[in-house]
């Protein structure tokens, strides 16, 4: 009688995993219907400023859908506010996966809070396209699932110290720079592609996130007399900075990361010394006639009216181009495995930013910024065509990690 | 650099003492260190920006309109929420005030999002007077005058006028102050605007320099309570003069020692008071108020 109850049991129990095996089989976060992708960004807190990269993301998102989505499903988007604090990105990418069952992560901003969750997606084979911060951090050492499209700070800033010296003829340049990995791989980079000129920084000045009253700092930097300074900060300290020193009577060339390259609110909060400072960038300017740009554009004033039209905003659409691509080229039969072997196939494509190249063991799509420069009225000019960076990314990271 | 380093330690020493002053000043009556009041003073910034970008008023009728703003926040805030705690020990209190600040700067994040803002001010930070081998903007001028005369004016109250002794009064002993017929509860909510008010005059004065957003009052904030710390909680002169000698102690370090560590002194100020001196240096002696 037992083994009879016994067998009655494996039975039952075989015949239940064949029910669960097919929905085990099929592809988390892809239904007949949908693909499920998510993203967390700031909409809150102190880096709520770019809280419109994931804004922008949806709004890309809801113009694909409107064109009918990828191979008959459209793309569900889940954007969660983690107001910066990584701990709130670790239970947003558990509860994404876990629960909301999602098939990838699209950008997301910060470099601290990717980092919280990295270790757990690429555990959960999770596809991550296009982190919102150019750190190092994302695509060296390669890993599976992760995929970087911002060219990198230290690509950035050896862009710009390229351009002063061999374009504007600058001969010091000074760094001021965010004492974190972000200002240090900015500086290392700049340090790298100088050495390579032969040449050193003639200032090399930290500040901290809170700073505000940046005087002392503004006058280690003017007592080393240099004629260009490359900052590489928050725009509350680029604007604190240009303030100071333009009190102090110190006016160096400026140049500055991508970061502050929102030239119109750069402008504003300077009061208008934002003017004629250079700066990198990683897509087409706002007013840029690309056919890309115009379409975005009207996505944007359709979809997202109240988001302002700003290098934030449709930097969500650029971080998240070659995954919409990788989606297009994997036609209806969607697996992550698949979805990678595509995103590894593609090669110099090119949407609103620089070309982006991937290969099985390559991660960092691109090195390339262009140069634009502050006009009148806050106005984006461009002034560059796409530049490589040249410099070895691998020195920086011994230099900034020592690893 | 000496000069240039004390001047601007001057000037921003000068804002670090009125958050200073705008938290002993309700310590004092309220046992509490108001750590709400930074949000306090962004929000009447931003109340002062609304009125003269958005709605385009005159700087003197948004400047007045902010101040009136703050008031009546401070008011709000003390009546409605610290008031109605029933048998406070100082630690709820605290954390009452830290609800303020998570709920004021809730409330600019959802309002005015997180954009940098410029706050227009009528004395630019740009002009410049030369002195010798420094330089100070007539913004930063504006900004000590004002703080001198606000420290003045608050001398004059405390001294002269009745309300000002009744303030002093219930500070000392509530229960005797309420047998003398002071209204005690009126002159709570009283202290609660004056410091709202002063504080929201540094947030008036900071923004056109360190831009206007909700993050705003974070560094000034930490730096004014241990500018009141260094100078004694308990007095509003000592407190003031922390707020002087902690901006150019912070600069001279950072000038001459290490910038990298500027922003840990004003902390490391903080401890070294409280090991040695836990009054502060300027209060005459530590008594506990039974």
């Amino acid at each position: 009688m037992k083994k009879k109850n016994w067998i009655i049991m494996v039975v039952c129990a075989v015949l239940m995993s064949l029910v669960f095996i097919p929905a085990a089989l099929a592809e988390r976060g892809v239904t007949d219907t949908e693909i499920r992708i998510g993203q967390w960004g700031p909409q809150t807190g102190p880096a709520a400023l770019w809280g419109a990269v994931a804004r922008g993301t949806g709004c890309y998102f809801n113009m694909i859908n409107a064109e009918g989505g990828i191979h008959g499903r459209k793309i569900k988007y889940f954007l969660r506010d983690d107001g910066y604090m990584p701990p709130r990105t670790k239970a947003i990418a558990k509860e994404l996966v876990e629960d909301k069952k999602i098939f990838a992560f699209a950008s997301g901003v910060g470099s601290a809070t990717g980092m919280a969750v990295k270790k757990y997606l690429h555990k959960n084979k999770v596809p991550w396209v296009g982190p919102a911060a150019g750190s190092t951090h994302w695509a060296y050492p390669p890993t599976k699932y992760l995929f970087a499209t911002y060219p990198l700070y230290c690509n950035e800033a050896s862009i710009l110290v390229n351009y002063a010296i061999k374009k504007m003829g600058k001969k010091k340049i000074a760094f001021f720079y965010q004492n974190d990995d972000y200002g240090k791989e900015g500086l290392y980079g700049a340090q790298l592609a100088l050495e390579k000129l032969g040449m050193k920084l003639v200032a090399e000045v930290s500040a901290e996130v809170l700073d505000t009253d940046l005087s002392a700092h503004c006058m280690k930097l003017k007592a080393a007399n240099p004629d260009c300074v490359i900052n590489w900060l928050l725009p509350k300290q680029g604007a604190i900075i240009l303030g100071t020193a333009a009190k102090m009577g110190f006016k160096p060339q400026w140049m500055t990361s991508s970061t502050l390259s929102d030239t119109a609110v750069m402008f504003k909060i300077t009061k208008g010394l934002y003017k004629d400072v250079y700066y990198t960038c990683f897509a087409e300017a706002p007013d840029s006639p690309h056919p890309l740009m115009r379409k975005y554009k009207e996505a944007q004033e359709k979809y997202a009216p109240k988001d302002r039209w700003g290098i934030f905003f449709y930097a969500g659409f650029y971080f998240v181009e070659p995954m919409v691509e990788a989606l297009k080229r994997c036609g209806r039969d969607l697996t992550a495995e698949k979805f990678i072997k595509a995103m590894e196939g593609i090669k110099d494509f090119q949407g609103i930013g620089p070309k982006i190249s991937y290969g099985p063991n390559k991660r960092q799509g691109t090195s390339a910024s262009f140069v634009g420069k502050c006009g009148d009225g806050g106005k984006f000019l461009r002034i560059s065509d796409w530049m490589p960076s040249d410099i070895n990314v691998k020195q920086v990271i011994k230099r900034a990690y020592n690893r | 650099m000496f000069l240039q380093l004390v001047i601007s330690g001057i000037s921003f020493g000068s804002l670090y003492a009125l958050v200073a002053l705008a938290m002993v000043i309700i310590y004092k009556t309220s046992e509490v260190p108001n750590f709400g009041q930074g949000e306090m003073s962004m929000l009447s910034t931003f109340v002062a920006y609304a009125l003269l970008v958005t709605h385009s008023h005159s700087f003197i009728f948004s400047f007045i309109g902010a101040l009136l703003f703050a008031a009546a926040l401070g008011i709000f805030l003390e009546f409605v929420f610290l008031r109605r705690a029933k048998d406070p020990n100082i630690l709820s209190l605290i954390l009452i005030t830290l609800g303020f600040q998570m709920m004021l700067y809730g409330l600019a994040s959802w309002k005015w999002g997180a954009d940098q803002r410029d706050l227009p001010f009528p004395v630019s930070d740009f002009d410049v007077i030369n002195l010798g081998t420094a330089v100070i903007s007539y913004l930063n001028i504006a900004t000590i005058l004002i703080t001198l005369v606000l420290m003045f004016m608050l001398f004059l109250f405390f001294k002269y006028t009745k309300v000002g002794i009744a303030m002093k009064a219930t500070q000392q002993n509530v229960m005797a102050a309420r047998i003398n017929g002071i209204r005690t509860n009126r002159i709570l909510s009283l202290t609660w605007a004056m410091s709202s008010m002063i504080g929201a005059v540094a947030g008036i004065l900071l923004a056109p320099i360190a831009t206007l957003d909700p993050n705003l009052m974070l560094d000034p904030l930490l730096k004014g309570f241990a500018a009141a710390v260094l100078g004694g909680m308990t007095t509003l002169v000592g407190a003031a003069l922390g707020g002087y000698m902690l901006g150019v102690i912070e600069n001279l370090f950072g000038g001459y020692i290490s910038l990298e560590f500027k922003s840990v002194v004003a902390f490391g100020i903080i401890v070294l008071v409280l090991c040695f001196k836990p009054s502060g240096l300027f209060a005459k002696h530590y008594v506990r108020k039974v």
